[in-house]
C-alpha cells in the first residue's frame, strides 16, 4: 500500500462546482454568464481531475485530511478524507467529462423549451457534480455516506422541477428510496463497521485497496454481524444503482428534464451507486473477505456471501429488459434499459472474478457514454418534435437524421455489438464469468443481450424503415400480453399489397392510443380524410408546406382531446432535415455528436481510451495482477 | 482527577439575569420602552460571561469544576452553583439563543417591559437550571423556568395563549412536583441534597434500595413531563403553537433542551451509569420512553397543518432520540446526546425564528400556506430548507453528528431495536421534513396556475424578504434584516459545526471519562 | 398484621398518597379551572406535607440522619426533627404560591375573553371561533 500524498486537488476538484452553485445562483439574472459559470466550471474540474490523472496511473494516491489541514476531526476517531485513488478516478474523470457536454446540452435544451426555474437547475446541477466527485474521491466510509446523502439532496430538486403532481410525486418516491438507501442501509452499515473494526483494535473506516485488513480479521471474530453489514451496504449503494426490487423510484424519476435523466442514469446518479458497490465490494470487504464468509443456507448448503447479490443482479438483469420490451414511453424505456445495465456492473462485481471485476468497472464508463447519448437523443426529439412514445417515432429519421443515428449508435452500445464501448465490457464479464464456471450468470448475460436488441431495436427500426402512415403494429406494445390468437396484419388491415388500409384500423398508432382514450369519440371522418391524404407511404418532399395548412385544424382538434399526444408526427408528416446541424440547435448536436464519438472510441480503441488503464489499474491494486498486458 | 475552581462567574451568570429583570418594570414606571435595551445588555453581558466560564473550564484538559459556594457554606450543607464541560456548553446555548432571539422580538413583539421582564426572568432560571448542583435548588429553578415560561406564552394577543399557558402550567406544575416527591425519596435515603454528595450517599445506600429506586422512578416521570416525553407531552404542541412568534424560538429552543440536561445531570452525576445498570428494567425503560417518542412524536408531527404544531412534535421526536440516549448509557451515546441537545436547540431556535419571519412577513401559518414561499421568499426559505435539512440529520450538519454518536453508542451497546428505530428515525423525520420543503420549492403559490407561465426565473420584485407585499393576503408586518441575518446565521452554524464532531468529543471528554470511568 | 402495624407508624405516607391522588384527580376529571387549580394545590401541599413527615423519620430506632444537628446524640435522649426539609417545603410553599397566582392571573384572563370557567365550555367556543 503506498502512502498517499498530501494534496489539495482532490478538495478543489470538489469545491469547483460547489464554488459554481453560488456564482450561478448570484448571476440568476444573466442567463448566458449563468450558463457560462456552469461551462467553465465543468472545464476545470475536469482540468484539475485530469492532472492528477498521470500520477494515479503510476501508483501515486493524492489525499486532503479535514484533521491535516485544519486540525477538526469531522467526528471522533474519524477524518474526512478526500483521496484520489485509480477507482475513485474513474469515477470522476467520468462524471466530469460528461458534465462539460451535459451542461452544454442543459443549456440548449432548458432554452429550448423555456423551461421555468432554470437557475435552480444548473445551480443543483452544478451541486450534483461536486457530490459526485466528492464520492468517488471519498476515503471513508463515512466521507462517502456523508457525499452520498448529500447527492440525493441535489438531486431533488431536479427530479421535482417541472413542479407538478406527477413531479412531485416521483420527487417523493426519489426521496423516500434513496434516504432509505442513504440514510437508513449505508448509515447503518458503516456504523456496524466501525464497530466491528473496533472489536480488533482501533476502529478505522478507512478504504484500503484490497479490503479492510481490520475488518477482515474482525469478520473472523464475528461472521453473523460483518455478513450483515455487508448486505446493508450493498443495499444501502443497490437503491442508487437501481438493483431490484429497489428499483422503481427510476422509472418515475423520468418525470424530470432530459438532461436530468442523463445526469441520473448516466453521468452520476445511479452510478453512484454502482461506484459504491464496487468500493464495498473491492476496497471494504475485499474478495478473500467475502469469500471466507460463506451463508449457511438450509437445503443448499454453503453459499458464497457475493452470490446472493449476483443473483439479484441477474434477476434484474432478464426482468428489467423484459419490461423495457413493453414500455411505449421512451424514456421510460431507456429508465428500464438503466436498470439493466446497471445490474451489469453489480453482477461483474459480485462475481469476484478480476475479469469480470474489469467488464464491470469499464463497463461504467461504457454504459455512461451509451446511455448519455441515449438520453440526449430522446431529449433532442422531445424538444423538437414533442415527440416522447416510441410508437409515434415512425420515420423521424428523416426529421432528425443526425439525433437518431447517434441513437443507433448508442443502442449498438447497450446490445454490446462489437466496435461499440458496450461490446468490450460485455467481453471481459462473459469471458471472466465462463473462466469462474458461473454458468448461470454466463447465460443470463448472454440472454439479456438478446433482450436488448429486442427492445432498442424497435426504436432505430421505427425511425429510419418505417413512415408516418406506414408502418407495422407493435404487438409487445399494443397487444396483451401473450399476444392476440387471429393474425394481426389481416385484422388491421394492413395490406401487403400496398393498397389503401381500411378506415377503421386506419394502421396508425395514434388511432389505437384514440380509441382507448377517447371511446365515444367518432374518429372515423378525420382518420379517413388523414389517410386519403396518404396515398402510398412514400414520402413527400415539397408540398409539405401546402398539407400544413391545409390540415391545420384538424390537426387541433386532435391535439385537444389527447392530453399525452402532443407528439406524433404532425399532420403533413416528418420534414425532411439535413444531417448537418439542421435538426437542432447546435448546443444539444454538438454534446449528442461528441458522446457517441467517444462511444464508438471506446469500442474500437478501447486502449487508447484512458478508462481502460485506469480500470486495469483498479483491479491490478485489487488482485495484485492487471488483466491486459500493458 | 478533578480540579475544583472557585469563582464568582456561575453566580453573576444567574443573578444577573433575575436582578436585570426587575428593571424594565422600574424603569417602566418613567419611560415607555426601556425593555428590550436592558435585555439586550443583559444578555450580551451573560453571553460573554459564559464565554468566560467556557475558557476556564475548557482551558484545561482534566475535569475542571468552576465552583461557587452560594453564602460560603461548604459542601455537603450549602448550595453550590457549578459549571463542567456538560453543563458549560448548555450555558452557552442558552445566553446564545436568548440574545440571538432578541433580534427578532424588537420589531416582531411581543413589546412592552413586562415582557422583558419575563423573558430575563426565563434566562435567570434557565442558567439556574443549568449551573445548580443541588438537587432541591435544581427544582426551584425548574418552577422559575416554569413561571417565566408560563408568563411569556400568555403574552400573545389572543386568549387561545392563556389556555394554552394554563394548560402547560398545570401539567408542568405536576411534573415538577413529582421531581420534587423524588427528591424527597433520595432524601430519606440519603440525609443529602447536594448532586456530588448524593452520588457517593446513593452508593452508600445502595442501588437497589427501595427509596432510591422509588425517588428515581418519580424524579424520570417527572422530567419526562418536562421534556414532553410521549404520552405525557400533550402540554407542549399548545404551548408552542399559542406562544407568541417571538417567546416561540426561545422556549422551544431552551426550555425542553434544559430540563432535558437536567435529567441528564441527574442521572449521571447523582444516580451514575452503575445506578442505570445494576437497575433491572431502568435502562430498558428509558430507552422504550425514548424510542416511542421518536416514532409518536414524528408520526403526530406528520398530520400536523400548523407549521409550529408540526415542529412542536418534532421536539418531541427529537428529544425522544436524546432520552433514548441517556438510556443506552455509553460513553458515546451520551456524547450523542449532548450534541443533539445543542444542535437541536440550535436548529429549532432558527426554526422558530423562521416561521415567525414567514407569518410577520409573507402571512402563512399553516403547511398549505408555505406554498410559493423560496419563489417570494428566498432568503428565509433558504435558510429554513437548511435548517430542515440539518433536522433530518443529512451531513454536514449539526444534526448529524448528534444521530452518528447516538446510532453508534446504539450499536457499541448491542442494542439492535434502539438501533433499528435510530436509523428509521431519519425516514420519519424526513416524512415530515420533505412535505414542508416541497410546499416551499415545488408547489406555485397559486395551484391553479401553470408554472411554465407564471414562475418565470426570479422576478427581480421577489428578490427581498424585505417586501411589504402579502401574497396570501395574511397579516403582515415588517421583517428587518437583523431577523433574516439571525435566520441566516444559526442555519450557517448548524452546517459548520457538522464538522466539529471530533472536537465535541474532546471537550466533553474529561466530563464522560470522570461518568463512565 | 403487619399491614396494620406499617399502616400505624406509616399512616403520614399513606395519607399522603391519598391527598396526591385527590389532588390528581381534581386535575384530571373536574371541568372547572379554578378547582383544578385547587387540585394542583392539593397535588403540592400532599408532597409538602410529605417532606414535613420525613423529617421525623427513624431509621433503626436512631433518628434521622440530619446534616445540621449532629446524629450522635444520646439514644432516646434527644429527638431532633431535621430542619432541612423544613426549609425546603417553606421554599416550596412560596414556590406554590407564585404559580398559584399565575394560575389564577391566567384564569381571570381567560374569563374575561370567554366568559366562562369550564372546560367543557370553553371547548365548544372555541370550537366554534
Amino acid at each position: 500500500m503506498v502512502d498517499p500524498v498530501s494534496d489539495p486537488r482532490p478538495l478543489a476538484a470538489v469545491l469547483v462546482s460547489a464554488i459554481a452553485v453560488v456564482l450561478i445562483v448570484a448571476s440568476y439574472r444573466h442567463p448566458n454568464v449563468r450558463e457560462g459559470w456552469s461551462v467553465l466550471a465543468a472545464l476545470t474540474k475536469f482540468g484539475i481531475v485530469l492532472s492528477m490523472l498521470p500520477g494515479v496511473l503510476e501508483g501515486t494516491v493524492y489525499e486532503w485530511s479535514l484533521a491535516e489541514s485544519t486540525g477538526l476531526e469531522f467526528v471522533a476517531g474519524i477524518d474526512f478524507t478526500l483521496r484520489a485513488d485509480p477507482l475513485g478516478m474513474l469515477f470522476a474523470l467520468l462524471a466530469s467529462f460528461l458534465w462539460i457536454f451535459t451542461s452544454f446540452y442543459a443549456a440548449g435544451y432548458m432554452r429550448g423549451l423555456d423551461e421555468h426555474a432554470q437557475t435552480r437547475f444548473f445551480a443543483a446541477f452544478a451541486a450534483s457534480l461536486s457530490t459526485a466527485v466528492g464520492i468517488a474521491f471519498a476515503g471513508n466510509l463515512l466521507t462517502i455516506f456523508v457525499f452520498y446523502e448529500l447527492l440525493s439532496l441535489v438531486t431533488y430538486p431536479l427530479v421535482a422541477h417541472n413542479e407538478d403532481d406527477e413531479a412531485r410525486i416521483a420527487g417523493r418516491k426519489y426521496l423516500t428510496y434513496t434516504f432509505f438507501g442513504g440514510g437508513v442501509f449505508l448509515l447503518a452499515g458503516t456504523v456496524l463497521v466501525y464497530w466491528l473494526t473496533g472489536l480488533v483494535g482501533e476502529p478505522t473506516l478507512e478504504f484500503e485497496a484490497g479490503g479492510m485488513g481490520a475488518l477482515a480479521e474482525a469478520a473472523a471474530v464475528d461472521p453473523g454481524i460483518a455478513q450483515a453489514a455487508f448486505f446493508l451496504l450493498i443495499a444501502g449503494f443497490g437503491v442508487k444503482a437501481a438493483v431490484m426490487p429497489l428499483h422503481s423510484w427510476l422509472a418515475d424519476a423520468m418525470v424530470a428534464p432530459t438532461p436530468v435523466s442523463g445526469l441520473l442514469h448516466a453521468v452520476a446518479v445511479v452510478k453512484s451507486g454502482a461506484f459504491g458497490v464496487a468500493r464495498v465490494i473491492l476496497d471494504v470487504y475485499g474478495v478473500e473477505t467475502i469469500q471466507a464468509l460463506p451463508l449457511q443456507v438450509p437445503l443448499v448448503g454453503e453459499v458464497g456471501l457475493n452470490v446472493p447479490i449476483a443473483i439479484l443482479a441477474a434477476f434484474t438483469l432478464l426482468a428489467a429488459s423484459i419490461i423495457a420490451l413493453r414500455k411505449d414511453h421512451l424514456k421510460r424505456r431507456l429508465a428500464y434499459s438503466t436498470t439493466a445495465q446497471l445490474s451489469y456492473i453489480v453482477l461483474g462485481l459480485s462475481l469476484l472474478n478480476p475479469l469480470t471485476i474489469f467488464g464491470a468497472l469499464f463497463h461504467i464508463p461504457a454504459h455512461a457514454f451509451g446511455k448519455l447519448t441515449l438520453f440526449f437523443c430522446a431529449g433532442a426529439v422531445h424538444v423538437e418534435t414533442h415527440t416522447d412514445y416510441v410508437s409515434e417515432m415512425a420515420g423521424i429519421g428523416k426529421r432528425m437524421p443526425l439525433v437518431m443515428s447517434a441513437f443507433a449508435i448508442g443502442a449498438a452500445g447497450m446490445a454490446g455489438m462489437p466496435l461499440v464501448a458496450g461490446f468490450v465490457s460485455k467481453f471481459y464479464m462473459l469471458t471472466g464469468a465462463m473462466q469462474a464456471s458461473y454458468w448461470p450468470f454466463a447465460l443470463a448475460l448472454i440472454v439479456s443481450g438478446v433482450l436488448n436488441v429486442a427492445y432498442l431495436w424497435p426504436v432505430v427500426y421505427t425511425a429510419f424503415f418505417e413512415s408516418e402512415d406506414r408502418h407495422d403494429a407493435k404487438p409487445l406494445l399494443e397487444f396483451p400480453p401473450g399476444g392476440k390468437r387471429e393474425s394481426y396484419g389481416v385484422l388491421e388491415g394492413v395490406a401487403t399489397d400496398g393498397g389503401a388500409p381500411q378506415p377503421a384500423g386506419g394502421g396508425d398508432d395514434e388511432t389505437e392510443a384514440d380509441e382507448s382514450a377517447t371511446d365515444d369519440e367518432p374518429t372515423d371522418e378525420d382518420y379517413e380524410y388523414a389517410v386519403d391524404q396518404y396515398p402510398s407511404d412514400h414520402t413527400r418532399g415539397t408540398d409539405v408546406h401546402d398539407d400544413d395548412d391545409h390540415t391545420h385544424d384538424d390537426g387541433d382538434d386532435h391535439h385537444g382531446h389527447e392530453d399525452h399526444h402532443h407528439g406524433g408526427a404532425p399532420p403533413g408528416g416528418w420534414e425532411r432535415r439535413s444531417p448537418f446541424f439542421g435538426e437542432s440547435t447546435w448546443l444539444m448536436l454538438l454534446p449528442i455528436s461528441v458522446i457517441a464519438t467517444g462511444a464508438v472510441v471506446l469500442g474500437i480503441v478501447p486502449d487508447y481510451a484512458v478508462f481502460f488503464e485506469v480500470a486495469d489499474t483498479v483491479v491490478e491494486s485489487v488482485t495484485g495482477e492487471g488483466v491486459i498486458q500493458r | 482527577m478533578s480540579e475544583e475552581i472557585g469563582s464568582v462567574l456561575p453566580i453573576l451568570l444567574v443573578a444577573a439575569p433575575i436582578l436585570a429583570a426587575t428593571l424594565p418594570l422600574i424603569f417602566g414606571l418613567r419611560l415607555e420602552r426601556t425593555g428590550w435595551s436592558v435585555a439586550l445588555v443583559t444578555c450580551a453581558g451573560t453571553f460573554l460571561a459564559s464565554l468566560s466560564l467556557a475558557t476556564t473550564v475548557f482551558g484545561d484538559a482534566t475535569h475542571v469544576l468552576v465552583i461557587h459556594e452560594l453564602g460560603g457554606f461548604a459542601r455537603p450543607v450549602g448550595i453550590e452553583l457549578v459549571a463542567d464541560e456538560f453543563s458549560t456548553l448548555i450555558v452557552l446555548l442558552v445566553t446564545g439563543v436568548s440574545l440571538a432571539v432578541l433580534a427578532y422580538t424588537r420589531v416582531g413583539g411581543p413589546r412592552g417591559n413586562t415582557f422583558y421582564s419575563g423573558y430575563l426572568l426565563l434566562v435567570g432560571g434557565l442558567l439556574g437550571l443549568s449551573l445548580t448542583g443541588d438537587v432541591f435548588n435544581m427544582f426551584v429553578f425548574l418552577e422559575i423556568v416554569g413561571l417565566g415560561t408560563y408568563a411569556l406564552v400568555a403574552s400573545g394577543d389572543g386568549p387561545e395563549s392563556a389556555v394554552a399557558a394554563l394548560k402547560y402550567l398545570i401539567v408542568g406544575t405536576v411534573g415538577a412536583s413529582l421531581y420534587l416527591l423524588g427528591v424527597g425519596f433520595l432524601f430519606m435515603a440519603t440525609g443529602t441534597l447536594n448532586m456530588l454528595d448524593l452520588q457517593t450517599q446513593v452508593e452508600a445506600a445502595g442501588y437497589d434500595n427501595t427509596l432510591v429506586v422509588a425517588g428515581f422512578a418519580f424524579i424520570f416521570v417527572g422530567f419526562a413531563i418536562k421534556v414532553a416525553q410521549w404520552p405525557l407531552h400533550g402540554w407542549q404542541p399548545d404551548a408552542y403553537q399559542h406562544a407568541p412568534d417571538g417567546v416561540t424560538p426561545l422556549v422551544a429552543a431552551l426550555v425542553s433542551t434544559v430540563s432535558a440536561y437536567a435529567l441528564g445531570r441527574v442521572l449521571f452525576t447523582v444516580f451514575t451509569v452503575d445506578f442505570v445498570t445494576a437497575t433491572p428494567y431502568a435502562s430498558e425503560i428509558i430507552v422504550a420512553v425514548g424510542a416511542t417518542s421518536v416514532v409518536a412524536g414524528s408520526v403526530l408531527a406528520v398530520i400536523q397543518y400548523d407549521v409550529k404544531r408540526m415542529l412542536a412534535y418534532s421536539s418531541v421526536s427529537q428529544f425522544g432520540l436524546i432520552v433514548a440516549a441517556y438510556g443506552i448509557a455509553t460513553e458515546t451515546a451520551f456524547v450523542g446526546a449532548v450534541i443533539h441537545l445543542l444542535g437541536h436547540g440550535l436548529l429549532k431556535a432558527g426554526l422558530f425564528l423562521a416561521v415567525g419571519v414567514v407569518a410577520l412577513g409573507y402571512g402563512a401559518r399553516t403547511v398549505g400556506e408555505y406554498a410559493g414561499l423560496a419563489h417570494e421568499r428566498p432568503y428565509v426559505a433558504g435558510g429554513m430548507a437548511v435548517l430542515l435539512i440539518a433536522l433530518v440529520g443529512i451531513p454536514p450538519s449539526v444534526g448529524f453528528i448528534g444521530k452518528w454518536y447516538i446510532a453508534l453508542g446504539a450499536v457499541q451497546a448491542e442494542a439492535w431495536v434502539v438501533s433499528a428505530v435510530i436509523f428509521l428515525s431519519t425516514m420519519l423525520t424526513l416524512a415530515y421534513v420533505a412535505r414542508l420543503l416541497e410546499r416551499m420549492y415545488f408547489t406555485p403559490a397559486h395551484p391553479l396556475s401553470d408554472p411554465h407561465d407564471t414562475a418565470h426565473d426570479h422576478a427581480p420584485a421577489a428578490a427581498t424578504d424585505g417586501g411589504t407585499d402579502a401574497a396570501n393576503g395574511g397579516t403582515t408586518g415588517r421583517v428587518t434584516v437583523a431577523m433574516l441575518a439571525v435566520v441566516v446565521c444559526i442555519a450557517v452554524l448548524a452546517v459548520l459545526l457538522g464538522f466539529a464532531g471530533g472536537l465535541f468529543f474532546e471537550l466533553l471528554e474529561p466530563f464522560t471519562a470522570e461518568v463512565f470511568n | 398484621m403487619i399491614g396494620l402495624e406499617i399502616l400505624a407508624s406509616h399512616y403520614a405516607y399513606a395519607l399522603m398518597f391519598v391527598l396526591l391522588g385527590v389532588g390528581l384527580y381534581m386535575m384530571i376529571a373536574n371541568e372547572n379551572l379554578v378547582k383544578k387549580v385547587i387540585g394542583v394545590n392539593l397535588f403540592q401541599t400532599a408532597i409538602f406535607l410529605f417532606f414535613v413527615s420525613v423529617a421525623y423519620v427513624e431509621v433503626d430506632g436512631e433518628p434521622g440522619d440530619s446534616p445540621v444537628v449532629p446524629a450522635e446524640v444520646a439514644p432516646g435522649e434527644l429527638f431532633v426533627a431535621s430542619p432541612l426539609p423544613h426549609v425546603i417545603v417553606l421554599t416550596a410553599i412560596v414556590v406554590g404560591v407564585a404559580l398559584t397566582a399565575v394560575a389564577l392571573a391566567l384564569i381571570v384572563r381567560i374569563y374575561s375573553e370567554y366568559g366562562t370557567l369550564r372546560e367543557d365550555t370553553l371547548r365548544e367556543v372555541r370550537a366554534d371561533e
